[in-house]
C-alpha cells in the first residue's frame, strides 16, 4: 500500500526536477509554478507513505535501508519547502528534486520488509538519535545544494561569463542561506551525535568504538564547527561553500559505510 | 460607410527636439485641442498624444478624403510659434498601418529607448484626457484598450523590458548578482570622472544607501559630494574608509593603480570577508586587475560592463522581434472588428438572425398544430413577421440615424447584444 505513495512521490520528484530545470533554461514562470505544485503533492504523498510505514513497523523501520533513504529524501524535500517559503530559489529546486528522486529511487530498489529490531535497540534512544541526526543530514544536504549554486554563480560573476547568470540568486543571498542551513544542521547533528553515543553506551556499554561511521561523523562535525567559527574572521563565500560540500561528502560516506557493509560491529547507527 | 482609423504626427525619428518642442501642447491646452480636433471636418473621434518624443493625433473617420491634411494643417497653425513647414516631419498612417503604429507605441517598440516602461502610462493618461471631453467614441475606445492589452501581452510574453543597456545600468544589474539588495549598501566613488558620477547616481537611484566621494583635489570631492548629498573623504585617507564600502567605483585620470591588492586585502580583513564589488570605469585602468583573483572581490572594468550592456542590447532586439509578431496578430484581430463596424451589413445580419429565429419557432408550433387550415397558418405567419418587424423597427432606425460618434457605438452594441459578433473573433 505505502509503495503506491512512494511511487507517486518518485514520479512527481522527477516531474518537479524537470520543471525547475526548464524554468532555469527558458526563464518562464509557468514551469516553476508547475514544479512547485508537483513538489508539494509529492511531499504530501511521501508523508502519507512514511506515516503508513511508521504505523506498520514502528521503530523497526529505522533498521531498514529502504526507510532510511526514503526518510532522508522526505526530510530534504521538507527542508527545501520550508526554505522556499522565505527564499524563492527555484534553482535550488533544480538540485534538490533530482537528489530526492535519486534517494527515493534507491530506496525503491532496496525495498524490503523490516527485520525485527534486535532486543537491545528497542529503546527510546533510537528515535532520539535518528530524528535529529537525519534532520541534520537533510539540512547539510540542502546547504550543499546551496553551496553548489553559490560556486556556480561565483564562477560566473568572477569570470564575467554570463550563462544562467540572471536567473541565479545573488551571492550574498546564497552565502547567507548556506550559513543558516549549516548552523541549524550543526545544532541538530550535535544532538544526534550525543544521543548516538548514549545509544552506543546503552547497547554496547561504550560511548566510542572507533567505527567508520563514528570517526567520519565526528570529522564532519569538527569541520562544520570550524566552518561556523571562521565565518567571523572572514571565511565566507567560496571557501565556506567548498567546506560545506566536503563535510557533506564525509557524511555521505559515513552513512553508506553503515548500510553497505563496511566492517562495523553493529547492526545500526 | 466604412470606418477607418488614422494617425498623423511626428516623433523622435522624424523631427529633432527643436521641432518637437515647438509643436508640443502644454497640459492645459489638451482639452481644447481634443475638442478642436473633433470639430475638424471628417474627424469622428480624436485623441492627441504629446510626450517628449512624439506629438500624434489618433483619430477615426468615415470620409477619409483630406482628413489627414486638415489635421496636419491644424498642427501647423495650432502653435503660433511654429509657423514653419512641418510637412517634412509629419507622417500619416491609415488603416492597418495606423492600428499597428498605436500598438507599437503602446508596447514601447517605437520608443527612443525600446522597452522603456513609461509610455504605456502616458498613453493611458492621454486617452483618458480625450475621453473626458467626449472626443472619443466606440472606435477609439476599443482601439486604445486593445493597445493597452497588446502592451501588456508584450510585457509578459517577451523580455523586452528590464534589460540594462547602458554601462551604468549594467553596473546596477551586476551589483544585484552579488548583493541581496542594494538598500543600506555603501558605495565609494574615487575620482570625479563623468561616467563614474553617472554610475554612482544610478546606484543611488537603485537603493544604495550612502555614498562617499574622494578626489585628489579635495574641493572637487566636496563639490561632487554636495551634488549627491554624499560624504567627501580626503584622498590620502580613502584607504581608511575603504572597508565601509560595499561598492567601489573608480573614475580618475590617474595613470597608476589607485586601488591595489594590498589595500583590498586590508579592507577585506576589516570587513570580515564581506564581498566588495569594484567598478573600474577609467581608461587607463585605476584598479589593479589582479584584485579580481581575490576571494569575495569582484572587479569589472569598463569593457566588461560594456560587454554586458551590449549583450543585453542584442537580447532586447531579439525580444523586440517576438513583440512585433504579437503586434501583427493583434492588428488583424482589431482590423476584423473594425471591418464589421458598418450600418448596412449589421442591419442585414440583425434581420437575418431574427428571421431565422422566427422561422424556427413557427415551424415548431405549426408542427404540433396539424389541424390548422391555410388561413390560420397565414395569419400566424403574418403575426410573427409583424412582431419581429415591430421589435426591430426602433433599433434599425437608431442604427441608420446615428450621428458620426454614436453610429459606431450603436453598431458595436447591436452586434454584441444580438450576438452577431464576427465568428472568428468571439
Amino acid at each position: 500500500m505505502e509503495l503506491i505513495f512512494f511511487a507517486i512521490s518518485l514520479v512527481l520528484y522527477l516531474v518537479a526536477g524537470v520543471g525547475f530545470v526548464a524554468h532555469l533554461l527558458v526563464g518562464r514562470d509557468g514551469p516553476r509554478r508547475a514544479a512547485m505544485t508537483a513538489l508539494w503533492i509529492a511531499f504530501a504523498a511521501h508523508t502519507i507513505g512514511v506515516a503508513l510505514r511508521t504505523a506498520a513497523l514502528g521503530n523497526a523501520m529505522l533498521n531498514s535501508f529502504h526507510d532510511q533513504l526514503s526518510l532522508l529524501a522526505w526530510l530534504i524535500v521538507g527542508v527545501y519547502l520550508g526554505v522556499q517559503l522565505r527564499y524563492h530559489l527555484a534553482v535550488l529546486g533544480a538540485l534538490v528534486c533530482p537528489l530526492a528522486f535519486l534517494l527515493t529511487l534507491s530506496s525503491y530498489i532496496v525495498f524490503s520488509g523490516a527485520q525485527a529490531l534486535p532486543e537491545e535497540l528497542q529503546t527510546a534512544w533510537l528515535p532520539a538519535h535518528v530524528a535529529p541526526a537525519f534532520l541534520g543530514y537533510a539540512m547539510f544536504a540542502v546547504a550543499s545544494c546551496v553551496s553548489l549554486v553559490y560556486l556556480l554563480q561565483e564562477r560566473q560573476v568572477k569570470s564575467k561569463r554570463r550563462g544562467l547568470f540572471r536567473r541565479l540568486p545573488s551571492l550574498e543571498t546564497l552565502d547567507d542561506l548556506n550559513y543558516r542551513c549549516v548552523a541549524w544542521g550543526f545544532a541538530l547533528f550535535t544532538i544526534g551525535i550525543v544521543t548516538g553515543s548514549l545509544l552506543a553506551k546503552a547497547m554496547w556499554g561504550t560511548f566510542w568504538s572507533w567505527e567508520p561511521v563514528q570517526i567520519l561523523s565526528v570529522l564532519a562535525w569538527l569541520l562544520y564547527a570550524v566552518l561556523l567559527q571562521t565565518r567571523s574572521v572572514g571565511w565566507r563565500g567560496r571557501r565556506a561553500a567548498t567546506l560545506t560540500i566536503v563535510g557533506f561528502a564525509l557524511l555521505v560516506v559515513s552513512f553508506l559505510s553503515l548500510n553497505l557493509g563496511l566492517p562495523h560491529g553493529r547492526s545500526f547507527g | 460607410m466604412q470606418h477607418d482609423v488614422l494617425i498623423v504626427g511626428l516623433n523622435h525619428r522624424t523631427a529633432e527636439v527643436g521641432v518637437r518642442e515647438a509643436v508640443a501642447f502644454a497640459d492645459e491646452q489638451l482639452d481644447d485641442v481634443n475638442r478642436t480636433l473633433c470639430g475638424i471636418e471628417g474627424v469622428d473621434e480624436a485623441a492627441v498624444l504629446c510626450t517628449c518624443n512624439r506629438v500624434e493625433v489618433v483619430g477615426s473617420t468615415r470620409t477619409g478624403f483630406g482628413v489627414a491634411d486638415r489635421i496636419a494643417e491644424f498642427l501647423r497653425v495650432a502653435q503660433s510659434g511654429a509657423a514653419r513647414d512641418l510637412a517634412p516631419h509629419l507622417y500619416n498612417y491609415w488603416g492597418r498601418d495606423a492600428v499597428r503604429h498605436l500598438f507599437r507605441v503602446a508596447s514601447s517598440l517605437d520608443s527612443m529607448v525600446v522597452g522603456e516602461p513609461q509610455i504605456l502610462g502616458q498613453l493611458k493618461q492621454f486617452y483618458a484626457r480625450a475621453a473626458s471631453v467626449g472626443a472619443t467614441g466606440a472606435v477609439l475606445h476599443r482601439w486604445f484598450h486593445k493597445a493597452f492589452s497588446v502592451a501588456k501581452r508584450v510585457r509578459t510574453e517577451t523580455g523586452i523590458a528590464g534589460r540594462a543597456v547602458s554601462v551604468s545600468s549594467a553596473a546596477v544589474e551586476l551589483a544585484a548578482t552579488i548583493f541581496d539588495r542594494l538598500d543600506g549598501k555603501t558605495a565609494m566613488l574615487i575620482g570625479a570622472g563623468k561616467i563614474g558620477a553617472l554610475a554612482a547616481r544610478h546606484l543611488l537611484g537603485n537603493g544604495v544607501g550612502s555614498l562617499m566621494v574622494t578626489n585628489r583635489t579635495f574641493d572637487r570631492a566636496v563639490e561632487l559630494a554636495r551634488d549627491f548629498s554624499a560624504t567627501p573623504v580626503p584622498f590620502e585617507q580613502f584607504a581608511k574608509y575603504l572597508p565601509m564600502a560595499d561598492i567601489v567605483i573608480g573614475s580618475t585620470a590617474s595613470t597608476s593603480y589607485v586601488l591595489t591588492e594590498a589595500a583590498i586585502h586590508e579592507a577585506l580583513r576589516e570587513r570580515k570577508g564581506r564581498p566588495i564589488f569594484c567598478i573600474d570605469l577609467s581608461v587607463p585602468r585605476n584598479f589593479d586587475p589582479r584584485i579580481n583573483a581575490i576571494d569575495n572581490v569582484y572587479l569589472y572594468d569598463i569593457d566588461d560592463l560594456g560587454a554586458v550592456a551590449e549583450e543585453n542590447r542584442d537580447e532586447r532586439n531579439r525580444e523586440a522581434q517576438k513583440a512585433e509578431h504579437i503586434v501583427t496578430e493583434e492588428v488583424e484581430s482589431f482590423w476584423r472588428w473594425l471591418g464589421h463596424l458598418e450600418v448596412v451589413p449589421t442591419i442585414v445580419a440583425l434581420r437575418e438572425k431574427m428571421e431565422a429565429i422566427r422561422r424556427a419557432e413557427l415551424q415548431k408550433t405549426l408542427g404540433s398544430l396539424k389541424e390548422l387550415g391555410p388561413r390560420e397558418r397565414d395569419a400566424l405567419e403574418a403575426m410573427t413577421s409583424a412582431i419581429v418587424n415591430k421589435i426591430l423597427h426602433t433599433p434599425i432606425t437608431r442604427l441608420k440615424q446615428g450621428d458620426r460618434r454614436s453610429e459606431a457605438f450603436y453598431i458595436d452594441a447591436a452586434r454584441r447584444l444580438f450576438d452577431i459578433e464576427d465568428p472568428d473573433e468571439s
